[in-house]
């Protein structure tokens, strides 16, 4: 192991980065007490910067890493960079909630940091056990993430939620990770997929529910959803766009590889089990967000039915599939921050109104961050010329060269259903008059924030090549 | 005006959003600068859209001027624009609706001026996208493009119900739209193309029954937009709610996009399905023409009744494309354009009193024709357009329509025909009841007649009115080869008939 180590170890210098910068930004927290806070933050920050440039440097890798446990495909280069991204936005947003906040829990920044660290392991696992602990490592941060406001009861529920649920789920996946072992006698995804392939199908099914439950779980995919809307209502907005983003785009890549390595015999179950995943996530998710007064719980839920979408890609996987699937993941990224973004966008006496109510009349306000927002609620929607319809037109196309028109039906169903909740935020912002009176503060950064996202959205939707491009490539293995 | 090497068509498309970009760089103070910005990049698009005539070869029944670039590979879809006789004429109808719509609202629209002419001018660029794109993808884009600023125009410059309204219209028609691409989708994935014209020179190669399905998607998303019963429970709701010169583009233009969608795309692409379904549409189209003049007859407000008229009108249109004769579906175009023109005017007929008055209640005016004799000409005029008098627009196309369409079935004909009885009658009706009588109304005593401004927004369509209905000839020539190679693809038969 040790000796064959070397010759991967440059595949890992973003992640190593990362763990530098963790350790560096834990120390500037405990060394330099009030301001180094924001310091830690800068840390982080610059240190996925710097991850990100090491990983724009390095070359996809042919083969597996370290004895079997990584890959160091362009697919697994390609979710990296998704991560970091999904990162690097949840930092900034978090500079502006805590401006507010007043209090700024430093450890806020290094336990992302190594929340990223374990998702990046976790999307080049294809090894049953390395991708266990890689899932754990982000598990563990995300849990204590959720709960950072000890103190304050949403977030401590949150954060006890979270935990119980998802240590559940974690148990529940490693059940059907043993199973895998008993049947194969290996734990390696190259050496045990064809095994299972040919092994007993019921006991196969078995190990592959129980292992999809846990991903599931972690996803929100509904039936497993219950805990996301009250994590997502009660802890720290920009945790919640951390939590509602990273991790979904490290869980769909770990599903992917174990659909395509690992179960690659079982096609039809998962596809089938995928399909009704996303028809109900979309569906639950949709009409769920439609009776929320809160638009922060209303993103929540809409967080829940973007996953829907990208589960059509999954249920119908494939050449399109794929490219769908990565379109739509960096997409559901930038529109998902710039949705919660808005939250943080006004603050109202030292306090974030996080009602659908109090985005009245935004447009008088801050005309330009709330134009770059329906830019943003369009490509939720999937109007174009937005990212988010480009997206959603990839993933419907994978689902009917699948022949599973009536898949992608339902997909484009809930893309109407999904206007009615998208659109009362668009009409208290720019169809209601809001109130005149109050301390109101727009932040500079969150305006750039949301319009940066939207231009993005737009140009992504105008030229989905610019990303389909590497996408493709990337899944392909160039 | 003849330059080769400027590509005609994408300039004609994104010009508008040009005009977008310079409305949103002015400061929104400058609320005159922006009218005149809005006013001059709206009447510049006309007068481009006039250009293309010069470039256009009528005898031709082909794509023209096209345009193909490569856009997004993965998917194989293609930036692909040109133009036929039929994009022509509804390319010039939106461009020169616009521009008037634009002019009319100068006094009308009092807030939030900015953003008003700029969603108009995307509203615009959107609109002529959808008659130009060839490429079913390009094509949803543009046709989902104009649903954003249309809801905006409603939801803010809108009447009392203007929320409801804005959403009922993006709901509605959204549904219509995903509908349709899965239709498209499914269409792809028989054509390995998203390429109209390659669809079309492959011919028939999707089974009948299939053909059904993608029919029944398509129809969801065009019959929403046209409105045909009954489906067209948005439009009065939008058209009352909406600012007059959003009505004005909402039946000018927007519910031309639908029929349009039909004769482009669903008749020659699915040509079995189009035959199969033809006495269907039809049975719904006579209904919208008798349903939609039956309650006509029965409006209070004016706004109310010119809008269910365009359920009959557009009714009318829907029968002359699916009688699937060649007569017919000239007379449908030509009088999708008479409509754009004689409903769009009546929208703004409308609105001028309502920008005087407050209100359109028909019961609040009578004998206005003593006070406001100019007015009353242009009213009169327009009415009798819409009614289809002989020597105006109106007339041509109807009578097109039924005469192509009486071969097929003198029932059919025969139901139309009444349409336009109802017609004749709740538009007199309405004339009379606004124009004739007493001036009843103290307030009325002092209405102003037509400003120069606002006839000079009647003007254009004054002319065309009488120019479609004396010499139709020009107009009809370029329908007759585009149209003609749409209905042989769909119902050869009606070439070998005796006629």
């Amino acid at each position: 192991m040790i000796l064959s180590a070397g010759s991967g170890l440059a595949s890992l210098v973003p992640e190593i980065i990362l763990l530098a910068a963790a350790v560096a930004a834990m120390f500037v927290h405990l060394f330099f007490k009030r301001g180094g806070r924001r310091a830690a933050g800068a840390v982080a920050l610059a240190g996925i910067g710097a991850a990100g440039i090491a990983l724009g440097l390095t070359p996809p890798a042919a083969g597996v890493l370290f004895g079997g446990h990584l890959a160091g495909d362009a697919f697994a280069l390609y979710f990296k960079a998704a991560i970091l991204a999904a990162g690097a936005l949840a930092v900034v947003l978090a500079f502006r909630f805590f401006d507010v906040e007043g209090r700024e829990p430093g450890e806020v920044y290094y336990l992302m940091l190594l929340a990223i660290v374990g998702m990046m392991a976790s999307v080049s696992a294809v090894d049953i056990v390395t991708t266990y602990v890689a899932f754990e490592l982000f598990a563990i941060p995300s849990y204590v993430l959720a709960g950072i406001f000890k103190k304050e009861r949403r977030s401590a529920e949150a954060g006890i939620k979270y935990f119980f649920v998802g240590t559940l789920s974690s148990a529940v996946m490693l059940l059907g990770l043993a199973l895998v072992f008993g049947l194969t006698g290996s734990t390696r995804y190259a050496a045990a997929g064809p095994v299972l392939a040919g092994a007993n199908g019921r006991v196969v099914l078995t190990a592959m529910a129980l292992a999809f439950a846990g991903l599931f779980f972690k996803a929100a995919f509904v039936p497993f959803h219950m805990w996301a809307p009250d994590v997502y209502e009660g802890a720290p907005t920009p945790l919640v766009v951390f939590l509602s983003t990273a991790p979904k785009a490290a869980v769909i890549a770990i599903l992917i590889r174990a659909m395509t390595a690992l179960f690659a015999g079982q096609a039809g179950a998962w596809s089938l089990l995928l399909t009704v995943v996303a028809v109900a996530t979309m569906f639950w998710g949709n009409l769920a967000a439609m009776t929320q007064s809160s638009a922060k719980r209303m993103l929540g839920y809409s967080a829940i039915a973007q996953a829907g979408y990208l589960a059509i890609g999954l249920a119908a996987w494939g050449e399109t599939a794929r490219m769908a699937v990565l379109f739509y993941i960096v997409v559901y990224i930038l529109m998902n921050s710039a949705a919660f973004g808005l939250i943080l966008l006004v603050d109202k006496g030292g306090r974030f109104d996080e009602s659908v109510d109090g985005l009245r009349g935004l447009v008088r306000r801050a005309p330009l961050a709330s134009a770059g927002m329906l830019v943003v609620l369009l490509s939720l929607t999937g109007i174009p010329p937005t990212a988010g319809f480009m997206g959603k037109y990839f993933l419907f196309t994978a689902a009917v060269e699948k022949g599973m028109v009536l898949l992608a039906a339902a997909g484009a169903l809930n893309s109407v259903l999904s206007l009615v909740y998208y659109f009362r935020i668009g009409k208290a912002m720019f169809l209601e008059a809001g109130p005149e009176a109050g301390p109101v503060g727009v932040s500079r950064l969150v305006t750039v924030f949301i319009v940066v996202s939207a231009a993005a959205l737009l140009l992504l939707g105008l030229l989905p090549s610019l990303l389909t491009g590497p996408a493709v490539s990337a899944a392909l293995g160039r | 005006m003849n330059i080769p090497g400027i590509p005609i068509l994408t300039v004609v498309v994104f010009f508008p959003l040009l005009g977008m970009l310079v409305v949103l760089c002015l400061p929104a103070s400058r609320g005159r600068g922006i009218k005149i910005a809005a006013n001059i990049f709206t009447g510049l698009e006309f007068a481009a859209t006039l250009l293309l005539i010069g470039r256009f070869d009528a005898v031709s029944g082909e794509m023209q001027l096209v345009e193909r670039l490569p856009w997004i590979k993965a998917i194989g879809a293609q930036y692909l624009l040109g133009i036929d006789g039929i994009s022509l004429l509804l390319v010039l109808l939106t461009s020169l609706l616009t521009f008037v719509a634009t002019l009319s609202s100068w006094d009308a629209i009092k807030g939030r001026l900015k953003e008003y002419y700029v969603f108009m001018l995307l509203l615009e660029t959107g609109m002529i996208g959808v008659f130009l794109a060839l490429d079913l993808v390009l094509f949803y884009v543009f046709w989902e493009v104009v649903l954003v600023p249309m809801y905006f125009l409603i939801g803010i410059w809108g009447g009392e119900r203007r929320l409801y309204a804005a959403i009922k219209f993006f709901l509605y028609t959204l549904f219509g739209s995903v509908a349709m691409l899965v239709g498209i989708l499914v269409l792809r994935g028989q054509h390995q193309t998203f390429d109209w014209t390659a669809m079309v020179a492959a011919g028939a190669v999707i089974p009948a029954a299939l053909q059904g399905w993608i029919f029944l998607a398509f129809f969801l998303g065009f019959a929403i937009k046209v409105p045909m019963f009954p489906f067209h429970t948005w439009l009065p709701d939008a058209h009352v709610e909406a600012p007059t010169a959003g009505s004005v583009i909402l039946a000018g233009v927007l519910l031309k996009m639908g029929a349009y969608g039909f004769l482009r795309f669903s008749l020659p692409l699915l040509p079995a399905a189009a035959r199969r379904f033809a006495p269907v549409i039809v049975a719904l189209a006579l209904v919208s023409i008798v349903y939609g003049a039956l309650v006509s007859l029965m409006q209070k407000d004016m706004k109310k009744l010119i809008a269910y008229s365009s359920v009959s009108h557009m009714g009318f249109v829907m029968l002359g494309l699916f009688a699937l004769t060649p007569m017919a579906a000239k007379g449908a175009v030509l009088q999708m354009i008479n409509h754009g023109l004689s409903t769009g005017a009546l929208f703004l007929i409308v609105g001028v009193l309502y920008e005087r008055r407050h209100t359109r209640l028909i019961s609040e005016f009578g004998g206005l024709a003593s006070r406001l004799p100019v007015y009353a000409a242009v009213f009169l005029i327009m009415a009798l357009s819409s009614i289809g008098l002989p020597g105006l627009n109106g007339f041509v196309g109807e009578f097109m329509i039924l005469m192509g369409t009486f071969p097929v079935s003198w029932l059919w004909t025969a139901i139309a025909a009444t349409g336009i009885i109802l017609g004749a009658g709740y538009m007199l009706w309405l004339y009379q009841r606004v124009m004739f009588g007493p001036l009843s109304h103290p307030a009325n005593e002092s209405l102003k007649d037509l400003t120069l401004r606002e006839f000079a927004t009647f003007l254009p369509l004054l002319i065309l009115v009488f120019w479609i209905g004396i010499f139709p000839k020009p107009f009809l020539a370029v329908l007759d080869k585009p149209v003609e190679k749409i209905v042989r693809i769909v119902n050869p038969g009606a070439f070998e008939a005796p006629r």
